[in-house]
């Protein structure tokens, strides 16, 4: 348990991605997230577990910029601050995010879905006058090579199948080349045969890009991970390797706690 | 890059086919003598040239409606203020050919006007108010859009909002102080450039125009919903918080639409001010945008074609039921409305795309349907023998 | 039915009269008074006057009344006996009655006795000193108040002989006012600003128009002084009740609105669409009323005019809330889910309902009659509140406590929450949610039924009756946030005082309603969601 960071405890070196210091956010006097300080490397993949209603979901919104924190300040690469920017501001800083359900563009073609993702202008002038140049084009196919969809080009992305929307969404992520990928709960409703994929997937995109992933499914985050953070309350109960997790005393007095109660 | 030569599409043919038959051939029947079997009427004529305006209006509100998602309430809200901002350059056109022979409309005389309200000046001028039916709009538009658009009000919230908003200018302009003719409006036009306004060539002149303008604009959308942006704003409808999660400012695409068809629905009416030739803030109840939005229903919403059909059907129906049986027609209406929401989702467009679809599916397209009825036929035939 | 009603209270008045006709055979009730006044009609000149002026003292003071007031109308006659004797008689139900002794006249009539405007004035003041001895204490403030105004001096013991002994508060009240604007006219400037002073205690309105006279007039600076103190504070007072008075038309308002938007409110948390027909369903409520008059009317004449509003009201909650229910199950069960497209639908079932009532009721409105017991107002402090908007509030705030009792308290109340929170998860929990829906929606329109009856009890009643409150009702749903009642009764509250006050502070009602949209615009910008949102944690809200 050596390398087990205690909650609120703050590493030393500074070169953060994503670095969340004494948030708080209220719903109607609900507590969503209680005084929560996290912090990442560029590069890394770090995976969120927690139960349900820990504020996994709502530290999201934090960071896309959906809800605005109570209090306390999220910053990204450094020195950018999130708090005062709107949720478009922030994504083309380079922060992008795949939501729980698959929400693609159900009456466009996969290829266009990757279009209107693909980095770059988002002004309206731009895309009423923008003209599509071959390298996008290779940078779509190359996309639907890796998310392995390019069968499906001219497919209406409504008509796609679960798990292919789900790799979609991940595709329109990577065609934003986002610095930063949020990942909520990629495996959800996926096979064993699908979800073993999307995990080699996400793998791969490490190191180039950072990511958070969060999931509920430990064959999946034991796939993955290489540093575990337990959400509970709206506050980080412990970070860690998925061993040190799985063997923390809170962690499971948190989860089979919960399911003796049941 | 480079696009490979294509034929004209079916589809292509068929836009040249009707626009010539609209702009060209429509207006030169008009010129026939009247003893000719294939003679139109003046009265015809202008009729259409309304139904035509009206087909901008519809198209406006899909371009919100059916392309952005944006059921907006008030789009006869612009297209009023379009025919307003051109009815006061006719209006003092009418100059001392009026009732009061004063320079000032004669609604003005009646309410011991001396001099021209200061806003009323610039209307001497036909390409100032060309402009202004366009700007006016416009304006309105985007102080109303962006309040609305920056608090994220959308769905219902924003179809109630417009047409409050709708209701609000109503009101104003039955006010009489407000200057603008009260519940009677404008009318009594005379004369337009210098023109007879009444005159049949003058209003041939006017449908030409209309038709033009329609086709200008139609062929306008079809490029606007192809390029990206046309792509993003359907994405928008489709789900907005995705388009924002993909950096683009909903706001801003949201607001562009908006003010782009406001500016169509004000062409509209500009167009249709001097070919009906009176206009009153009746013609901006609330009831009226819901009339607009009925056609693009029936025509077919999300398509460029569907608001042009539902528009000059639903308004040819309109002048038919309201001689015809005149009592009846609130009935026909709201009917028509319910059944093709109910059933008919995709409208006449729709309707006439299955069955496209439906008989291209049978074995030798139309010609093996034609077939295989008979065939039943006769096989019925048989079976009661 | 109605003629027999007629016939016994005939009999019952003619019993009456017999009773009293015989009395007065025996002993000549009333004192000197039939002497008296039979003395003045036969006198003539300055002596008639006085004889009239005198009549005051008469014992009886309501016959005095009764035959001064035909006495003025000319409906005095004089009979002449065998002995040349003037007898001046008046018909009492078409027959001769005499005046020195209350018979019937034995002789043949005579002609009616001239009067001249002199006389009918000397006689209209001696009716109105008498008004202040009349039974009805209405009667009385009414003379009071008339003969304060014409600022003789002469009356001012009458008035303070009375005052004491004058029990009805509102009477003693115009009393005192009386004698102060009475005294406003003596000479001594001591005694006036007394008066003014006096006056300015009392907040006395009718005399706002005498204390600017001598707000104005700086001769007696005193004087002055005393009457614009009264004024400011009469002013204040006036202003005062104004506000109460403009609050209480905004609350009253606000009912109606409430009363309306609740359906809405309900209906449109539940299917998430805003009924464009709801306006209608008002209307339906409304002619429901109109129905329930004629029948009740053509069943028990007048007093059905009495009672039928009692019957209207539960008539107008069910037959809205079976069109509602038809509605829901014809048309809008199909399109829950798509809520643009159901608005538009219901926007044609709005259409045709309304043609519909131009078919049944005609284009023009219909009279409705009120019931007599919510025609007329009361008074407290010069503001008058009228008994049927005294009732709208008040039947709203019934509605509102019934309808949260529904919601809460009830087995169907917690499926109408269930469903209005997810309905998704309700029916996989067994709840039979197009059952919900449909008594739901019943339930709404119901509520747009008894907002029509008010309706129709405030103001005309029409095909388009609903188009007139549909926007607002809009307002209020959306400013209240969605599926909150709290935040509907709230919102109705503020938008129907909110219009009210900027009528009356801009004096134009149109300008009052524009800006009272505007606000609502902006006021969305700071709150999207209402006054009290719903906040959802799902990611496509």
């Amino acid at each position: 348990m050596k390398h087990l960071v205690q909650a609120g405890e703050k590493p030393t070196h500074h070169d953060f991605i994503l670095a969340a210091e004494g948030v708080n956010k209220v719903f109607d006097g609900f507590k969503a997230i209680t005084n929560l300080n996290f912090y990442m490397d560029e590069g890394e993949l770090r995976t969120v577990i927690g139960p349900n209603g820990a504020g996994k979901t709502t530290f999201m919104d934090l960071i896309t910029g959906r809800t605005k924190p109570t209090s306390g300040k999220i910053t990204f690469a450094g020195n950018i601050e999130l708090n005062p920017l709107s949720a478009d501001q922030i994504y083309r800083l380079g922060i992008g995010r795949k939501f729980q359900n698959p929400t693609v563009y159900i009456h466009h073609t996969v290829y266009d879905n990757l279009l209107l993702s693909l980095k770059g202008s988002r002004s309206v002038f731009s895309t009423l006058f923008g003209k599509v140049t071959s390298t996008d084009k290779d940078r779509i196919y190359s996309i639907l090579e890796t998310i392995g969809l390019t069968e499906c080009v001219h497919m209406l992305a409504g008509t796609l199948a679960h798990g292919k929307k789900q790799w979609l969404e991940i595709g329109m992520l990577l065609a934003q080349d986002a610095r930063l990928l949020l990942v909520d709960e990629p495996a959800a409703g996926l096979s064993d045969e699908e979800t073993a994929k999307t995990g080699e997937l996400l793998l791969s995109l490490a190191g180039k890009h950072s990511l958070i992933v969060i999931e509920h499914d430990m064959v999946f985050v034991r796939q993955i991970a290489k540093k575990v953070t337990v959400l509970h309350q709206g506050s980080i109960l412990c970070e860690g390797t998925v061993d040190e997790v799985q063997n923390n005393e809170r962690v499971r007095e948190v989860y089979l706690g919960r399911k003796a109660a049941h | 890059m480079t696009q490979s030569k294509l034929p004209l599409s079916s589809e292509h043919i068929a836009i040249i086919v009707i626009a010539f038959l609209g702009i060209v051939v429509a207006p030169y029947l008009n010129t026939l003598p009247p003893t000719s079997w294939l003679y139109i009427s003046d009265f015809t004529l202008n009729l259409w040239g309304k139904y035509l305006t009206l087909a901008i209006l519809a198209i406006s509100v899909d371009l919100l409606w059916g392309y952005t998602g944006l059921l907006s309430l008030g789009q006869s809200l612009f297209f009023i203020l379009g025919g307003y901002a051109f009815g006061m350059y006719l209006m003092l056109q009418i100059g001392v050919l009026g009732q009061s022979k004063s320079e000032l409309p004669d609604f003005m005389v009646f309410l011991g006007y001396t001099q021209l309200p200061w806003f009323w000046r610039a209307s001497h001028s036909f390409w100032f108010s060309v402009l202004a039916a366009l700007w006016v709009p416009a304006l309105v538009a985007l102080v109303f859009g962006y309040l609305a658009f920056r608090s994220r009000i959308k769905g219902v919230y924003f179809s109630i909002l417009t047409q409050a908003l709708t209701y609000a200018a109503c009101l104003m302009f039955f006010r009489n102080d407000t200057a603008m003719g009260g519940n009677n409006g404008f009318t009594d036009f005379k004369l337009i450039l210098g023109y007879d306004i009444r005159a049949p060539e003058t209003q041939r002149a006017l449908y030409i125009i209309t038709a033009t303008t329609l086709l200008l604009i139609y062929l306008g959308c079809r490029w606007l919903t192809s390029t990206k942006f046309g792509k993003v704003q359907q994405a928008i409808r489709d789900s907005e918080n995705r388009v924002l999660f993909s950096g683009y400012s909903t706001v801003s695409y949201k607001l562009f639409i908006f003010v782009l068809s406001s500016m169509i629905a004000g062409i509209g009416g500009m167009l249709y001010v001097p070919q009906v030739g009176i206009i009153n803030p009746s013609d901006m109840a609330p009831d009226k945008s819901l009339e607009a939005v009925v056609w693009v229903a029936v025509g077919g919403r999300g398509t460029l074609v569907g608001p042009i059909v539902g528009a000059v059907s639903v308004n040819a129906l309109r002048s038919y039921s309201t001689t015809a049986f005149p009592e009846y027609w609130l009935f026909l209406q709201g009917l028509v409305f319910i059944l093709v929401v109910l059933f008919l989702p995709k409208g006449l467009v729709g309707l006439w795309t299955s069955i496209v679809e439906y008989i291209s599916k049978q074995e030798g397209g139309l010609r093996g349907v034609w077939a295989s009825v008979m065939e039943s036929l006769m096989k019925r035939k048989g079976a009661t023998k | 039915m109605k003629l027999l009603y007629h016939n016994i209270t005939r009999l019952l008045l003619l019993f009456l009269l017999a009773g009293t006709l015989g009395l007065h055979a025996q002993t000549p009730s009333g004192g000197n008074t039939r002497q008296l006044i039979t003395e003045a009609i036969l006198s003539s000149g300055d002596e008639q006057k006085k004889k009239i002026s005198e009549l005051i003292n008469a014992d009886d003071v309501a016959l005095t009344s009764t035959i001064l007031t035909k006495w003025r109308k000319s409906e005095v006659y004089i009979a002449t006996d065998a002995g040349d004797k003037k007898v001046p008689y008046t018909l009492e139900e078409d027959k001769p009655i005499r005046i020195d002794n209350g018979q019937p006249l034995t002789l043949p009539q005579g002609s009616a006795v001239e009067t001249d405007g002199a006389l009918r004035k000397a006689i209209a003041s001696t009716l109105n000193l008498l008004g202040i001895a009349d039974p009805d204490p209405k009667v009385r403030q009414g003379a009071v108040a008339k003969l304060g105004g014409q600022q003789k001096a002469e009356y001012v013991p009458l008035f303070k002989a009375r005052l004491e002994k004058e029990t009805n508060a509102q009477v003693k009240y115009t009393l005192k006012e009386a004698i102060a604007i009475t005294e406003l006219a003596d000479a001594s400037p001591e005694i006036q600003t007394e008066a003014l002073k006096t006056l300015g205690s009392l907040y006395s309105k009718r005399s706002g128009d005498l204390l600017k006279k001598f707000a104005g007039d700086p001769s007696v600076p005193e004087r002055q002084a005393a009457a614009k103190s009264s004024l400011v504070k009469l002013e204040n007072y006036l202003s005062f009740c104004e506000t109460i008075e403009t609050m209480f038309r905004g609350v009253n308002y606000g009912s109606v609105l409430l009363i309306s938007a609740l359906g809405l409110a309900i209906t449109f948390g539940l299917m998430g669409v805003i009924n464009m027909a709801h306006g209608e369903l008002i209307v339906v409520g409304a002619y429901s009323v109109y129905v329930m008059e004629g029948w009740f009317t053509r069943a028990f004449g007048d007093a059905g005019l009495q009672w039928y509003f009692i019957a209207a009201i539960p008539f107008a909650f069910v037959n809205a809330a079976l069109v509602g229910l038809l509605l829901e199950r014809s048309v809008i069960r199909f399109l829950y889910n798509r809520p643009l497209e159901s608005l538009l639908a219901t926007w044609g079932v709005s259409l045709v309902l309304q043609q519909s009532f131009r078919y049944i009721f005609g284009p023009n409105n219909v009279p409705i009659n009120s019931p007599s017991w919510l025609i007329g107002n009361f008074t407290i402090l010069d503001i008058s509140f009228a008994y049927n908007r005294i009732f709208v509030v008040c039947f709203a705030a019934l509605i509102i406590l019934l309808t949260w009792l529904l919601l809460t308290k009830t087995p169907l109340g917690l499926l109408i929450r269930a469903v209005m929170q997810n309905r998704e998860m309700a029916s996989c929990v067994g709840v039979r949610t197009a059952q919900v829906n449909m008594l739901t929606f019943a339930f709404g329109s119901g509520l747009a039924g008894l907002a029509g009856a008010f309706l129709a009890q405030l103001g005309n009643v029409g095909p388009n009756l609903g188009q007139a409150y549909i926007i607002d009702c809009f307002m209020t749903v959306v400013v209240g946030g969605v599926g909150n009642i709290i935040g509907t009764v709230c919102s109705a509250i503020s938008i129907g005082v909110a219009t009210q006050t900027l009528e009356q502070v801009l004096q134009n009602s149109v300008l009052g309603k524009i800006t009272v949209l505007i606000t609502i615009i902006l006021f969305l910008q700071i709150r999207p969601g209402g006054l009290f949102p719903t906040k959802g944690r799902g990611l496509e809200d």
